[in-house]
């Protein structure tokens, strides 16, 4: 898998259309609604799942890099906002996740279909650990016993598990663009 | 943006852009806290029988002890009494002259283990403000750190960077109460010459200074332990709050 993009993908770069904007833009609001309101009320084995993570991570697979880099920047802003928590980390962490699932996309063999469930694992293996080393360097501390069974295999296993259903809702709502993968198909 | 976050104040650009969202996301949340509050319940009351059935060998034997102790107890009951009546301090009596308690109830929770916030339908616009105790039926449960008008966030005492400066009762030994990511609550800072027992109560000490008022009802001693080379005793103390099942709280506006 190459993440370098070459000239014949630049070439074949274009911006979404104004109704497939429309629709990210819902999806936007959907996911940090989700995020803000519904996440907080589940804990299972002491986390709560990642649904704007999981979200970002489908939009990537479905729109390439640059709209899953935006993407992620829009709605890791907007849920530490509303969360209260501290603005940027997220959106952040959420640029890279964004970015390198699409491209992760855009030059890999999706045909298998177990792309998103990939995909969110290791969103959310990279996303957990940055958040660690910022908290560390926040100055907030967590033993690697705890943070390992309570935080880190907890939120893998949770948010890979939502992976698949939510692939298959965010696919169908944003159908009308098409998919990278029948993109290339064709 | 994040130095542009962590530079910034409450009424800032960030603090203010957080308060219009929430504003917005507020009623969702609450919304979504009232329909998901069964479920909640539910799952609470199926855990909780698996954990009452370990609980019950352990709970017998405390019958045994209580019921020791229990002569003792009427005794101390009695001097209590007294005393109380002598600093005329009663339940009602713990909030001085001036002080306001206002109810909400807990909207929404951190969804991240590194921070053990909440928010409550309460804000500015019911006299709300920044660094306000709020407390529930059980005791303290933490203190505001940002409002908006119809909502506050309240960092409770079980986050890592919450400190409440806290007095163990009876022998009055002094300590600052701190949170930390694993939910786990210790005192630090008390020293190795003073006597704190377990089961003895931990309160808000109120002194000069301190953002709560004296005597609000924080936890008990659990364990207590010194090593020869630190200079304070290890003190974990047990909150008197079930912080899984919060829901009603107050909030002591000065």
């Amino acid at each position: 898998m190459k993440f370098q993009r070459t000239n014949a993908d630049r070439e074949s770069w274009k911006w979404p259309s104004p109704r497939e904007i429309v629709r990210l833009v819902v999806t936007l609001l959907a996911a940090v609604l989700l995020q803000t309101t519904i996440a907080p009320h589940i804990r299972i084995l002491g986390a709560n799942p990642d649904f704007a993570l999981i979200i970002v991570v489908c939009v990537a697979l479905l729109r390439g890099a640059e709209v899953g880099a935006i993407f992620g920047f829009l709605t890791g802003g907007l849920v530490a906002v509303a969360l209260m928590e501290p603005v940027g980390l997220g959106a952040f962490i959420f640029v890279l996740v964004g970015y390198y699932a699409g491209r992760y996309a855009e030059t890999a063999d999706l045909s298998a279909g177990f792309a998103p469930l990939v995909s969110a694992f290791a969103a959310t293996f990279v996303a957990t650990a940055l958040y660690a080393i910022a908290q560390v360097l926040l100055e907030r501390q967590a033993p690697l016993g705890f943070f390992l069974g309570r935080v880190f295999v907890p939120s893998l296993i949770l948010n890979t598990l939502l992976a698949g259903p939510l692939y298959v809702v965010v696919r169908f709502w944003l159908k009308e663009g098409g998919d990278l993968r029948e993109a290339r198909v064709a | 943006m994040l130095t542009f976050y962590f530079r910034g104040t409450d009424q800032g650009a960030a603090g203010g852009a957080q308060g219009a969202v929430l504003e917005v996301v507020g009623p969702l949340q609450k919304g979504t806290s009232v329909v998901t509050k069964p479920f909640r319940d539910g799952w609470n009351w199926t855990t909780g029988l698996f954990r009452a059935n370990s609980e019950n060998e352990a709970l017998r034997e405390e019958v045994e002890q209580l019921r020791a102790g229990l002569a003792q107890e009427l005794i101390t009951q009695a001097e209590n009494e007294e005393l109380r009546a002598l600093v005329k301090l009663d339940g009602r009596d713990i909030f001085p002259d001036g002080v306001e308690l206002v109810t909400g109830r807990v909207v929404a929770r951190s969804t991240t283990a590194w921070y053990s916030t909440v928010t409550i339908d309460l804000g500015s616009d019911d006299g709300v403000g920044v660094f306000d105790a709020v407390v529930n039926g059980s005791g303290l449960v933490g203190r505001v750190t940002s409002v908006a008008g119809d909502w506050s966030q309240v960092t409770l005492i079980t986050d890592q960077q919450s400190y409440v400066d806290s007095i163990v009762m009876p022998g009055g030994a002094e300590g600052i109460l701190n949170g930390s990511v694993t939910g786990d609550v210790s005192l630090g800072y008390v020293d190795k010459n003073e006597r704190v027992k377990v089961g003895q109560h931990v309160l808000t000490s109120g002194r000069k200074g301190s953002i709560f008022v004296r005597g609000i009802p924080v936890g008990v001693v659990e364990s207590v332990g010194a090593q020869e080379v630190e200079l304070y005793q290890s003190i974990s103390v047990k909150p008197f709050v079930d912080f899984r099942k919060l829901d009603i709280v107050q909030v002591v506006v000065r």
